[in-house]
């Protein structure tokens, strides 16, 4: 290495060093700290006691909560990740229509999106109010029916907050709508020549082409749904009420953490929680071999 | 032009340090107040409240008072609520930034002070001729001292009482003057005031035991029950008709499958929850007692301050909680608000200057400010002497919430490390138990070993850390 080689390197850690420095401070202590806290008893504020596999051993034998938290989180993330997919990108493909005032449209399905977490759970709090909330107000009047009681009703909770997970969908839909711009024009031209109508075009042109951010979607949709908690944090005040059936993993692994000081059994759990993270997302990603296409392929 | 590039290159990242220091440097933070107290060289100290709203504004006129009548310490405060107050603790302590003080509930405290997470205030109160344990109400003193050690000054305390609506009364034809004194006339009186619509939907419920929160460990000890023996350590809730009983209570509110007849109050489990779910939020005009929603509740003192602001023209009143026959009559002191002083705070001595104002009197046959604290939210003060002060006294409705403590005995929460996984539990299994997921002996018995579990660990990893 030369001196300008070294003097460029050594400018160039200088100018990466605030990131470099939070990185390892933000990201990389705790992640390494985290696996040995779990092989201990910690309460955060004393040192902690090294108890083994301990932590895992209840995680998986003794602890009945672990597996409904386990069972929530598997049962929201099966059915909220293709129904938003399914969602964000019918609405891609409306608002892909060009129709006068199309930004506005794209604008207005776009902002619940950035509505604050918070503030959309205490919004969907009202509407679900199985007394006086908008959807049930309006089943009342308009069909004569009684509502069910949403989040008050251990049947219908985890349903709940899959349709209001449909709020959000403005950012997936924003990454479809890129994609759809990124289908060559030539594909549906050479499709029409072969006489293929709408419907054609879109199962054998515009959904093939868009699989690669399908998949992009996918994975982060996933990873998103197993680490859902501030909405059932807000809505259900951390308690994952009515009967546990809104006892998230991450809702579970923060009142371990915070509400019995049992920091080091929600690294345990927090570690659990990436091997089921990894393996989805692995598994996703082998699996895109048959059915992801690139551009070339 | 190069060199300049390089010097610049060279000054950002200690420019850019030097701008952050100063934008968080202490002399430059906080508001004028501060800046000035810190430039006369006082020592400016955090409180961290536990109360927001009104009740923060009566904490910081006091607050500015004690700031006025000294020279040496200046106290700053911040409303944290009582949302994740656990949480927020933790991490300041942890993270070496606690505050000075911090008003804390009496359960939270005895679980961190089990941890050592507190400053013992022994030779502290010792000192003080104002906090001498005598002149607290008996089941009191106990919350603060714990293994030995005082750690926290209780400033506030509570108990519940029946608060009733007066028109609902007249509404349902029954005498507004005359609440339920017997257990037999409150459940009459639950089924007389509870109105349904034709389609059979609540509209009014006469009384709900999980309206405005779940209160199963009240009513476990209104029945005569035990839910924890402090003296053995343990739980035996499991084998005590009188908690089963409870349960059994809560689970009448419920229909029953199996019975010929139901009870008039009772509905279909996840009707009644959607009900208790549905109604408006506790501190606005949609309390459910507020609007009508509910005609009776059980309910603590600061009512005496809440309703006046939030239902200014409701017609309500208040008496002792009915109890199941052959019970002697019990109070609920559920728990206490106290001051404590965190182990890593950073200016404790400053800290207990402003506790020894804050609990004194402010002179010769004055009133201390913790007392006029309490008059201003409403809360029952701790120390009897303050309680029998003719503000608290002789107030119409809170001289009942008053008398309470003073002529019945008071049964609190066990003083544990355990204190919020007691109160979880006995919740979980409520719900068990209503939604008809166990019977009132099963739910009984899960909390009782999960109880004993969850004590058996936390007490094994003290000791072994104590080792």
């Amino acid at each position: 290495m030369t001196k300008w080689e070294r003097r460029q390197l050594r400018n160039g850690l200088l100018f990466a060093s605030p990131w470099i420095i939070g990185f390892c401070c933000f990201a990389l202590y705790p992640l390494v700290m985290s696996i040995y806290y779990s092989f201990t008893a910690f309460n955060v504020v004393q040192p902690p006691v090294w108890i083994g596999l301990a932590n895992y051993q209840e995680l998986f034998f003794e602890d009945p909560l672990f597996w409904t938290a386990l069972y929530n989180t598997l049962y929201f993330t099966v059915f909220s990740v293709p129904l938003a997919l399914m969602f964000s990108l019918t609405l891609a493909l409306l608002l892909n229509q060009k129709v006068p005032f199309m930004s506005v449209f794209r604008t207005v399905f776009f902002l619940p999106s950035i509505v604050p977490i918070v503030a959309s759970a205490v919004l969907w709090l009202w509407v679900l109010n199985p007394d006086s909330g908008l959807i049930n107000s309006l089943l009342r009047q308009w069909l004569g029916i009684e509502g069910p009681g949403w989040m008050a009703d251990a049947r219908w909770s985890k349903p709940s907050l899959i349709l209001m997970s449909m709020w959000s969908v403005g950012g997936a839909m924003v990454i479809f709508l890129a994609g759809l711009a990124d289908v060559p024009q030539t594909l549906y031209e050479v499709a029409e020549l072969d006489g293929a109508g709408p419907v054609k075009k879109f199962l054998h042109v515009t959904l093939p082409m868009l699989t690669p951010t399908i998949l992009f979607n996918m994975v982060m949709g996933l990873i998103m749904a197993f680490q859902y908690f501030t909405q059932v944090y807000v809505m259900t005040g951390g308690s994952g009420t009515p009967l546990d059936s809104t006892m998230f993993y991450a809702l579970y692994l923060y009142r371990n953490s915070f509400y019995y000081l049992r920091m080091g059994y929600a690294s345990a759990m927090a570690w659990m929680l990436f091997i089921v993270i990894l393996g989805a997302t692995l598994g996703v990603l082998y699996s895109s071999k048959k059915w992801v296409f690139y551009h070339g392929d | 032009m190069n060199n300049f590039r390089q010097t610049i290159a060279k000054l950002a990242l200690p420019v850019g340090i030097a701008i952050a220091f100063i934008l968080v440097w202490p002399d430059q933070a906080g508001t004028e107040a501060e800046r000035q107290a810190l430039r006369e060289g006082r020592t400016v100290i955090t409180y961290w409240d536990r109360h927001s709203g009104h009740e923060h504004r009566a904490r910081v006129r006091l607050i500015e008072e004690f700031n006025a009548v000294q020279d040496e310490v200046f106290v700053r405060t911040v409303p944290i609520g009582y949302n994740a107050l656990m949480e927020k603790t933790l991490t300041s302590t942890a993270g070496g930034a606690p505050p000075d003080i911090l008003s804390i509930d009496g359960g939270i405290m005895a679980q961190l002070a089990a941890h050592r997470l507190f400053l013992p205030l022994d030779d502290f109160v010792a000192d003080v001729p104002s906090l001498d344990p005598e002149l607290f109400f008996p089941h009191i003193w106990p919350m603060v001292d714990i293994d030995g050690h005082v750690w926290g000054i209780p400033t506030t305390t509570d108990t519940y009482c029946l608060v009733w609506n007066r028109t609902a009364f007249e509404e349902a034809g029954l005498d507004p003057d005359q609440p339920p004194e017997d257990w037999d006339t409150f459940m009459d009186y639950i089924a007389r005031l509870t109105v349904r619509s034709e389609t059979g939907a609540i509209e009014r419920m006469g009384f709900l035991p999980w309206v405005p929160w779940c209160q199963i460990y009240q009513w476990g000890v209104l029945f005569g029950g035990e839910w924890f023996n402090e003296e053995l350590g343990r739980s035996e809730a499991g084998s005590d008709p009188n908690i089963i009983a409870a349960y059994e209570w809560h689970q009448s509110f419920t229909v029953d499958p199996d019975a010929d007849e139901q009870l008039p109050h009772a509905m279909h489990p996840e009707r009644i929850e959607s009900f208790s779910r549905g109604l408006g939020d506790y501190m606005s005009a949609n309390n459910p007692f507020y609007s009508g929603r509910v005609a009776m509740i059980s309910e603590g003192e600061w009512q005496v301050a809440f309703i006046p602001r939030y239902a200014p023209g409701l017609d309500w009143d208040v008496a002792p909680l009915p109890q199941p026959p052959g019970v002697e009559p019990l109070a609920f002191g559920p728990s206490i608000i106290a001051d404590v002083i965190p182990a890593t705070a950073h200016h404790p001595e400053a800290a207990k200057k402003f506790l020894r104002w804050f609990y004194s009197p402010r002179g010769e046959g004055q009133t201390s400010p913790a007392g006029d604290y309490n008059e201003a939210i409403r809360n029952i003060p701790p120390r009897i002497y303050e309680a029998m002060e003719p503000r608290f006294i002789e107030h119409p409705r809170f001289s009942i919430f008053v008398k309470q403590l003073l002529e019945r005995r008071v049964v609190r929460y066990p003083i544990t490390p355990i204190t919020q996984f007691i109160s979880d539990q006995a919740r979980r299994q409520r719900e068990r138990v209503t939604f008809g997921r166990a019977t009132p002996e099963e739910a009984a018995q899960a909390f009782e070993d999960s109880v004993n579990r969850e004590l058996e660990r936390i007490e094994t990893l003290i000791e072994r850390r104590r080792q």
